[in-house]
């Protein structure tokens, strides 16, 4: 079943790192991580998709600012595998966030609402939140 | 630092245990962790306050406060990291503070889940976890 759980008034400043670790349930078709502002202005919004909108094994990443989605950003690298635990790291650099993935690849995402601060964090769809650490 | 960092949607069911880790502020007079069912129907209500040298627990129903525990054990000082745990029993809910001290209240309206959780007051959030 699908989660959500979600976290506000964060305030998070560039140099942080927020450590994600949970576990990406059984039967997983996709999950996100969003950080940003509020629902409608997202930094990042991090997809893993496993089995979602015709993607296989893909992570699509994308801004949304005021609730209008940005241009995607793909990653084929895919180090998930559904029914096991996962931690991955987004690096607030001020500029662009630095996502590094549960197999130590890294790459990169423009901070394009060039937001100073992060206030929101939410994870919902087939992924289960053990604990995250700001770091 | 942070106001009040507010977590919705939780997954903390009975039996389960809420690991906090937080910073202090170096001016706190004291911080607030509040778990329930939303901002005004909270379980428990953990309140340290460093002048009076307690700690207050609370619940509150539809905004309304109820009868206060106190527990006069303060082991917190400003300026430092500390962990916390919360667990969720059937009657009662058992933190544990920094050094092994627990404090005890009872789950009143015997929740057996706790969707939202607040963190306010002089400290500053660093991690969370579900066990």
């Amino acid at each position: 079943m699908a989660s959500e759980i979600l976290a506000s008034n964060l305030n998070l400043k560039p140099g942080v790192c927020v450590r994600i670790v949970g576990d990406v349930l059984p039967d997983a078709k996709s999950f996100r991580l969003n950080l940003g502002k509020d629902h409608e202005n997202l930094a990042l919004h991090f997809n893993p998709r496993f089995d979602c909108f015709d993607d296989t094994n893909v992570i699509v990443c994308n801004s949304r600012q005021e609730g209008s989605w940005g241009a995607e950003q793909r990653e084929t690298s895919f180090p998930f595998l559904p029914g096991s635990q996962v931690e991955v790291c987004f690096a607030f650099e001020g500029s662009h966030f630095t996502v590094r993935l549960p197999d130590g690849s890294e790459f990169k995402f423009p901070n394009r609402l060039n937001l100073d601060t992060i206030n929101f964090l939410e994870a919902n769809g087939d992924f289960k939140l053990r604990s995250v650490n700001f770091d | 630092g942070q106001d009040k960092v507010e977590i919705h949607h939780m997954d903390l069911k009975q039996g389960m245990t809420l690991k906090l880790k937080g910073k202090i502020n170096d001016d706190a007079n004291g911080f607030v962790i509040n778990l329930g069912q939303s901002p005004g129907n909270l379980d428990l209500h953990f309140n340290p306050r460093f002048g009076e040298k307690t700690i207050v627990c609370n619940s509150q129903n539809g905004g309304r406060w109820e009868q206060e525990h106190r527990d006069d054990h303060v082991c917190f000082s400003p300026g430092t990291e500390i962990k916390l745990t919360v667990t969720l029993e059937e009657d009662e809910f058992q933190v544990k503070l920094p050094d092994g001290h627990q404090v005890k209240f009872p789950n009143r309206r015997k929740c057996s889940h706790l969707p939202y959780c607040c963190v306010e007051g002089g400290i500053s959030l660093t991690s969370f976890k579900l066990d």
